[in-house]
């Protein structure tokens, strides 16, 4: 699963997430893609799976490109603790997402299996996504 | 690229984000026709036709005329601004083109002769490092693209730029060095993947089982 080799902190406040993504909604890489369509913190485990299904799917042709990386630790509580004596243990990593981000990118398959990727890649995403093409492909 | 396909368009009398927002509240786009050492022209176009030419593909690229209201401008399209979640078009840059005008455009670049490539043949990956190529012509000769032909390459190999046969009178921007268009790529990397894939399946199965079965124990111990 991906996270950062090294942070200067090892925990960070919750934030929001806020506006829509200014860069990386555009194809980059590939000519195909899936852009979130809302906020929401994506978890490396969901990049992760997402990442499977959309390989198992190509059946190992082509490319995947990740756009995203989980550089953000997310602490939780022990269950059963009373509030208070500090912030938890960082218990995962996770990518804050904005409305428009390009999350994944696929190239070198055809259309159809290229959409069933993303399609089923989406399915283990907390979010609500759309499939974007390079235009004139689509 | 003879023909040029012709846009309607009217003139906008404002500018500014308060009256492109009341162009786009209408259902048009705002748009502005600058260059050839004349004023700027705000316009406005219709979203529909507008979206059909992006759709077709390599907009910017192709000549058109615009129509401003009865004065038709021989222009090529700079820049497109899209909605970054839905994609649709909110604004668009025309050069404004004199006679003669040499301009820089992207070339959009298709790979032919992919079954003659020894190395997508024992199943290597194409990993084309540039779509477009940004080329230097005049602007009545602009190529519709660029062909970079496949053949021969094997994994490991890549094509660089002087492999593409530019046509007449057509210039690359970049021309300090000879850059890459495209590497074929090997699956070993996507083998390795999908063998530690298999693993790992197995081992974060037993390794939820584990937790899945501690968290039982320790919230049945915390309630005793």
């Amino acid at each position: 699963m991906l996270q950062p080799k090294r942070t200067k902190f090892r925990k960070a406040q919750k934030g929001r997430i806020k506006g829509v993504a200014k860069g990386g909604f555009t194809l980059n890489f590939g000519s195909y893609g899936l852009k979130a369509q809302e906020p929401a913190r994506i978890t490396a485990r969901q990049i992760e799976a997402a990442r499977r299904a959309m390989t198992r799917q190509m059946k190992r042709a082509g490319r995947v490109w990740i756009r995203i990386f989980p550089d953000v630790p997310v602490s939780k509580k022990p269950t059963e603790v009373r509030m208070g004596k500090g912030k938890g243990t960082p218990e995962f990593w996770a990518a804050k997402v904005k409305p428009g981000r390009i999350m994944f990118e696929i190239d070198g398959v055809s259309d159809t299996v290229a959409r069933e990727a993303l399609r089923l890649g989406a399915a283990k995403l907390p979010v609500r996504t759309r499939v974007v093409a390079r235009l004139g492909e689509n | 690229m003879a023909e040029w396909t012709e846009i309607s368009a009217t003139a906008r009398q404002s500018d500014g984000k308060g009256a492109a927002r009341a162009v786009r509240r209408e259902g048009r786009v705002p748009a502005v026709i600058y260059g050839d050492k004349k004023d700027p022209t705000p316009i406005s176009l219709e979203h529909k036709e507008l979206w059909q030419q992006i759709r077709i593909g390599q907009f910017l690229s192709t000549i058109y005329v615009v129509n401003v209201d009865g004065e038709a401008t021989r222009v090529i399209p700079r820049d497109i601004q899209m909605d970054p979640v839905r994609d649709f078009p909110i604004h668009v840059d025309f050069l404004r083109l004199g006679e003669g005008a040499r301009i820089a455009v992207e070339v959009p670049v298709s790979f032919i002769n992919e079954e003659e490539s020894p190395g997508l043949k024992r199943g290597g990956v194409l990993n084309i490092v540039r779509h477009t190529i940004e080329l230097r012509c005049l602007a009545e000769a602009i190529p519709e693209q660029l062909e970079a032909d496949l053949t021969g390459l094997d994994i490991g190999d890549s094509l660089h730029v002087s492999a593409i046969t530019l046509p007449e009178d057509v210039e690359l921007t970049i021309s300090d060095r000879d850059f890459t268009i495209a590497t074929v790529a090997g699956r070993m990397a996507e083998i390795v993947d999908e063998v530690e894939e298999e693993e790992g399946l197995e081992g974060e199965e037993g390794e939820e089982g584990e937790e899945g079965e501690e968290g039982v124990e320790g919230e049945e111990g915390g309630e005793e």
